[in-house]
């Protein structure tokens, strides 16, 4: 094996390594229902929500930039869906004006940022507040009751007649796109651009990455993979509710560290990021059924977060030798 | 047998009073209960999320405070189908899937306030009442049931109802100056003889609003829910009466109805958790002191 395959090993082992050592520790310590198969689905369901917007995270975080206006745009798609709903649109619509909301959050995103030279960090804690707000506005700051329809089966529990699916169609969705994001950034120029871009940009430019472009298409995509999150948050609550996701960011960027992503760009990987999501929804799971207060899972995934970050930087550094 | 006990919140006194109740009620019963909710009082996917987690972890049984009255449904029927019964406290439901639902009738509570009020007036005079916030279900029926009383009364007339207080007391200092405003005279008597204010935050911000106009005692005023604070107004005899609810009760009944239902037991679909008017004259009595400041340290280990 060469350096690279090395790393790329290495890349994949640890995410992994950790998320089989976080689910022995519970399979032990808590309840036997832990480990049932019933709980594996659960734990899947719950990861949905957070693994879709980490997908686009992960191109985000790889180009060096930062998206933190995910959590809001979650929450203004959730109105927009229970909002075109109550207006009689049928849920395809509905589902499609969400979705579409969260590529339009996206994209004005990604202008801002190459239209404005700004660090994405300040644009998007500027559209955080932005999105939140309009969400709450469009909502008169109240939640909205929409019908029930087939958007809420996306993320709901199996009925007994369903169970040849194995995993409600919100999953399915998530594997589908996560494997669509992967071959993007590992077989097309796209997915190069991306990873060129956040290792060196001036390099990049010299060699003529047309980086506006590029950038435009990455905060878009974080966008449009955070309108997909909205939808299926809409389908867990039945409800538009302006006020839901506050926070969802932190975890999604966590998810793309632990994954193995680097803040300062140019490293990590949608396997990895799916990992580190994975891990996140195994500590609350076991924590929430053992009975253990909030502030366990808080401080125990924050131990995970750091502990994640100093193996990787450990790692760099025998690289280097 | 190991029950889930879900709160709204976990942070608030009035959550840590129904923790106490279900505490209380699970030693007399010998049952195990497991106490997780959201961190924040608006969090529905993190309840959604522990109710889940209750379902998988396979407890015998769920009493559920819920966020939301139609988010909360699909989880409440997934225990449904899981055979799960739950019972439902404080906040309604939108589903016929719960076994019973536990609550303070708050209807009942604002009629409380509003006999009092006539009462306090000799059935004769002015009245104001500052509301909480628009869309708020539990305040409004309180808002209701003060109302309709008052209208028994032809000699109360009602001077103001349509301010809103706000959710902050600050937004609720703000909107009882506004209330007062009007009906100053010159002489710096006001033409109102009474107040009634829903909730705690409006009551404390018409509490300040009264304290800083010197209008303390020339007002009769009654509000709903305790704090330090408003509990301290009424011994200084600043706040005429409080309607209190009994939120350790409500966790008692929570647990106690569950284990019932789970021994073949029938339950009653609708159970009532009575409030009780709080006055100067009752204040010190051993039952009213437990309800305004339950002994909580000691069913829950804090």
């Amino acid at each position: 094996m060469n350096k690279q395959a090395i790393k790329d090993w290495l890349n994949r082992f640890m995410p992994l390594a950790a998320l089989i050592l976080v689910y022995l520790v519970f399979a032990i310590i808590a309840p036997p229902s832990f480990v049932s198969l019933k709980n594996l689905e659960l734990i899947v369901r719950q990861t949905a929500i957070v693994g879709l917007a980490s997908l686009g995270m992960t191109l985000v975080i790889i180009s060096g930039g930062i998206d933190l206006s995910v959590g809001s745009i979650v929450a203004l798609v959730t109105v927009c869906i229970a909002w075109l709903l109550t207006a009689g649109c049928s849920p395809l619509v509905a589902a499609g004006g969400g979705v579409l909301a969260g590529l339009i959050c996206g994209f004005i995103n990604g202008a801002l940022i190459t239209r404005l030279k700004l660090v994405p960090f300040i644009i998007t804690l500027g559209t955080l507040l932005i999105y939140r707000g309009l969400a709450k506005g469009l909502a008169h700051e109240q939640k909205i009751d929409a019908p029930l329809s087939w958007i809420n089966e996306l993320l709901a529990a199996l009925k007994s007649e369903q169970l040849w699916m194995l995993v409600p169609g919100g999953v399915w969705l998530l594997a589908l796109l996560a494997v669509l994001v992967a071959l993007l950034l590992k077989y097309t120029r796209f997915g190069l651009y991306t990873f060129s871009i956040g290792s060196n940009e001036q390099a990049s430019r010299l060699c003529g990455v047309p980086i506006d472009k590029v950038k435009l298409l990455i905060y878009s995509v974080s966008g449009l993979f955070a309108g997909f999150a909205g939808l299926m948050q809409f389908s867990r609550l039945t409800v538009g509710d302006p006020t839901v996701a506050a926070g969802l960011e932190l975890d999604v960027i966590a998810a793309v560290v632990i994954g193995g992503g680097s803040l300062a760009g140019g490293e990590g990987s949608v396997l990895g990021t799916i990992l580190g999501a994975l891990i996140m929804t195994v500590i609350r799971s076991g924590c929430t059924q053992m009975g253990l207060s909030n502030w366990v899972q808080e401080i125990v995934t924050g131990i995970i977060i750091v502990v994640a970050v100093v193996l990787d930087r450990i790692r760099h550094k025998q690289e280097k030798k | 047998m190991t029950l889930a006990l879900i709160p709204m919140g976990s942070t608030d006194e009035f959550w840590k009073s129904v923790h106490a109740g279900g505490v209380q009620a699970a030693q007399k019963l010998n049952v195990n209960i497991i106490w997780q909710g959201p961190i924040r009082r608006d969090d529905r996917t993190a309840q959604i999320d522990v109710i889940e987690n209750m379902i998988v972890r396979g407890v015998k049984g769920i009493v559920l405070a819920p966020i939301d009255n139609m988010a909360l449904r699909a989880p409440v029927e997934d225990a449904y189908r899981n055979k799960i019964p739950v019972v439902i406290i404080d906040s309604n439901l939108e589903s016929d899937k719960s076994i019973s639902f536990v609550a303070t009738d708050n209807y009942k509570g604002g009629i409380m306030a509003g006999e009092h009020m006539i009462k306090l007036l000799a059935g004769k005079g002015r009245v104001a009442m500052l509301r909480n916030v628009e869309g708020s279900a539990s305040t409004d029926n309180r808002e209701r049931g003060f109302l309709d009383t008052l209208k028994k009364a032809p000699g109360i007339k009602v001077v103001s109802s349509n301010l809103y207080a706000g959710a902050t007391t600050e937004t609720a200092y703000k909107a009882s100056e506004n209330l007062l405003a009007p009906l100053k005279s010159a002489s710096s008597e006001v033409a109102l003889d009474g107040i009634f204010c829903p909730n705690e935050s409006s009551a404390f911000g018409m509490l300040r609003a009264l304290q800083d106009g010197g209008l303390t005692g020339k007002i009769r005023f009654i509000g709903f829910d305790a704090s330090q604070k408003l509990i301290e107004g009424v011994q200084k005899g600043h706040i005429d009466a409080l309607v209190v609810q009994d939120p350790v009760r409500m966790g008692y009944l929570g647990v106690e109805k569950l284990v019932e239902y789970l021994q073949g037991k029938t339950v009653e679909k609708k159970i009532d958790v009575p409030a009780t008017l709080v006055t100067k004259a009752n204040l010190e009595l051993p039952s009213i002191k437990e309800l305004v400041a339950p002994d909580l340290k000691r069913w829950l280990q804090e």
